[in-house]
């Protein structure tokens, strides 16, 4: 897609990318640490994926590749949408082909193919506070954090599992980086939160309408909180695969049609991979 | 098979949005004219919750959105983002605007009088009575400008009136930083001036009834108009860019110690917003009271006396955008709660 010439390169003018390149390098250097920066308004709704949007326009240039998904898919609609505002202001090529992509946005998943150096992937936040289910005062969050106290996270952690045999938080869940500070990883399901641990890539942290920023760095040691007598459950899919590629090993949709349930691949681009694989391999 | 129904987004978004604006086509038809004046208020909202003082293109958001007006709001906010700050304009004071409206509950005669201006405060809302009229519907400004001090203002003269410490060298901008605790006044005004009118009233409420102890009396409430100046950047001088029309209230609340002095003085609150809204102004004054001298509390259910409660929840863009949100796909994170959900009923099975 072709820039207009009258819309600025990414949307935002430069004091606002400035501004937001300060809070991203912050957040770097201090692995899960939570930065507060201005936040625009933008021209798709708080909540819609304002914060990874701004993230996305702020460090993007004409050199680099983009792909935005939303749970795993590039044809979903929010993700459509925002990749087309994305090229419309910035001009620069779209993928779905995750190895190929330089900065991929997403949404609630982290793509099943590995990501690797060099690759920078934008997470669209809802509530960056992980604290905020035991403790809404930001004050106190705030010095909880600076004493490494999570005694109330790990308390609501054991009551759920004393109760229900497991937290109840399916997504988001807490982890600690960098031995340090505790974060909320988005709504990605616990299935993804393995790939945050010390991968290649760098992974930023948006969250627009709390107007907040974070980082893990590559090679990071990202770990779940968990008690030692309990291991830490992903979910599960026994006994199924994608209908539409075989996949086992990977996240799927549970789709209820007229006919029953079915599984296929969350990620798309992933199913789409393992099925021209195969397909290559039937053609030789 | 419905798998790639959650494919070719793109052509069903274009479609959708050619069919909304295809259904609010008529709008079209509405004079600019008709939309600033006869709509006047629905403009003025959308002004002061988009943060951005233009009749012209608050009207033109108003037809766009097709009268929804956080929707129009969010217009205005998301254009905001494409202007360039250019600075601090000096102090506006509202004592000193020219008055269309001024009215004050404290006293029964006060200096400059009770000016109603025009008001439906004493309507008789029937619809059966509405007449149409053909006149036109600019209100014009009294023959003579018409200047009055706040009605609170011989009482701070006194010094009777317990003044706030300032310790703010300039005001904080919330546009371009995100406030932290202990959240400056300034920070939390422009929170709320820029607020959603129904969340102020509603807090706000909380706190006439049940949930607070605020004892409001509007002190003074006005519809101004007032100059607005900026410093020249080549002569360095200050010259007047335009008028504004606003909306301002000081209201009073019960006397308290003043903690400068330890003597009894009358705690006063402010509410101020672009355009013409009295209940977000009194909505307004009433929080920034209760906010401001939160010593009297029915404690932790004091709602509206907690910064941390108002700052974060009444922005009506980010409000209704993050409620609206939940319409986007959450097949993932769903999926994962019925896995937790299914693994909890076996752990219940199990016992």
């Amino acid at each position: 897609m072709i820039r207009p010439s009258e819309v600025l390169f990414g949307f935002l003018d430069e004091d606002a990318k400035k501004e937001i390149r300060r809070a991203l390098l912050k957040a770097v250097a201090l692995p899960g640490y939570i930065v507060p920066f201005a936040s625009r308004e933008m021209p798709i709704a708080r909540g819609w994926g304002t914060g990874g949007l701004q993230v996305s326009l702020s460090i993007i240039t004409e050199k680099d590749t983009l792909k935005v998904i939303d749970q795993g898919c590039d044809g979903s609609v929010n993700a459509v949408n925002i990749r087309d505002f994305i090229s419309s202001v910035t001009g620069v090529p779209e993928t779905e082909d995750t190895t190929k992509a330089s900065i991929i946005q997403t949404r609630h998943r982290v793509p099943e193919h590995q990501l690797t150096e060099g690759q920078i992937i934008v997470y669209q936040v809802p509530y960056p506070e992980v604290l905020d289910s035991v403790e809404p005062d930001t004050a106190r969050q705030k010095e909880m954090h600076a004493n490494n106290d999570y005694a109330k996270l790990w308390v609501l952690l054991y009551e759920d599992t004393s109760q229900f045999g497991d937290s109840r938080m399916a997504s988001g869940y807490p982890v600690a980086v960098n031995d340090h500070y505790v974060m909320d990883p988005s709504p990605i399901p616990k299935f993804d939160i393995a790939k945050l641990n010390n991968s290649q890539a760098l992974h930023l942290f948006g969250a627009g309408r709390e107007k907040r920023i974070y980082a893990i760095p590559p090679y990071t040691k990202v770990a779940p909180l968990t008690f030692n007598d309990r291991p830490f459950q992903v979910e599960q899919f026994p006994g199924k695969a994608c209908e539409r590629c075989g996949c086992r090993d990977v996240f799927l949709d549970e789709v209820h049609l007229d006919d029953g349930v079915h599984y296929f691949c969350s990620d798309t681009f992933h199913c789409d991979t393992v099925l021209n694989t195969r397909g290559e391999g039937h053609a030789a | 098979m419905s798998y790639v129904a959650i494919k070719g987004g793109a052509e069903a978004i274009r479609r959708s949005k050619r069919f909304f604006q295809e259904e609010l086509a008529s709008a079209a038809g509405i004079s600019e004219d008709a939309l600033q004046h006869g709509l006047r208020f629905a403009c003025d909202r959308v002004m002061g919750e988009g943060a951005l003082y233009s009749e012209k293109l608050a009207a033109e958001a108003v037809r766009r959105s097709g009268g929804d007006l956080l929707e129009a709001a969010f217009y205005l906010r998301a254009h905001r983002s494409t202007c360039q700050r250019v600075g601090e304009a000096p102090i506006l004071d509202s004592s000193t605007a020219r008055i269309l409206r001024r009215i004050s509950a404290a006293f029964k005669d006060v200096e400059g009088g009770q000016i109603l201006g025009p008001s439906c405060d004493y309507v008789i809302r029937l619809l059966k009575t509405m007449r149409r009229s053909g006149a036109q519907n600019a209100w014009p400004d009294a023959a003579q400008p018409i200047f009055v001090p706040s009605a609170l203002n011989f009482l701070r003269e006194a010094n009777r009136v317990i003044r706030l410490d300032n310790t703010e060298k300039s005001p904080f901008d919330i546009t371009r930083f995100s406030p932290l605790p202990p959240y400056p006044r300034s920070a939390v005004m422009q929170t709320m001036a820029r607020g959603e009118t129904g969340s102020l009233l509603a807090f706000a409420y909380t706190s006439m009834r049940g949930y607070g102890d605020v004892h409001p009396t509007i002190g003074d409430l006005r519809l101004a108009t007032a100059p607005l100046y900026f410093t020249h950047p080549f002569t360095g001088k200050q010259v007047q860019i335009g008028e504004m029309r606003l909306t301002a209230c000081e209201t009073a609340g019960s006397f308290q110690r003043d903690r400068r002095d330890g003597k009894v003085r009358l705690s006063v609150g402010y509410g101020f917003c672009f355009g013409y809204n009295e209940t977000k102004a009194i909505a307004m004054s009433i929080l920034d009271l209760a906010m401001s001298h939160a010593t009297f509390s029915v404690g932790k259910h004091n709602l509206a006396a907690n910064p941390e409660m108002i700052i974060h929840h009444v922005d009506g863009i980010a409000s209704m955008g993050f409620t609206n949100h939940f319409k986007l796909p959450h097949y993932v994170t769903f999926q994962a709660d019925l896995q937790v959900f299914r693994q909890a009923e076996q752990h219940d099975q199990a016992k």
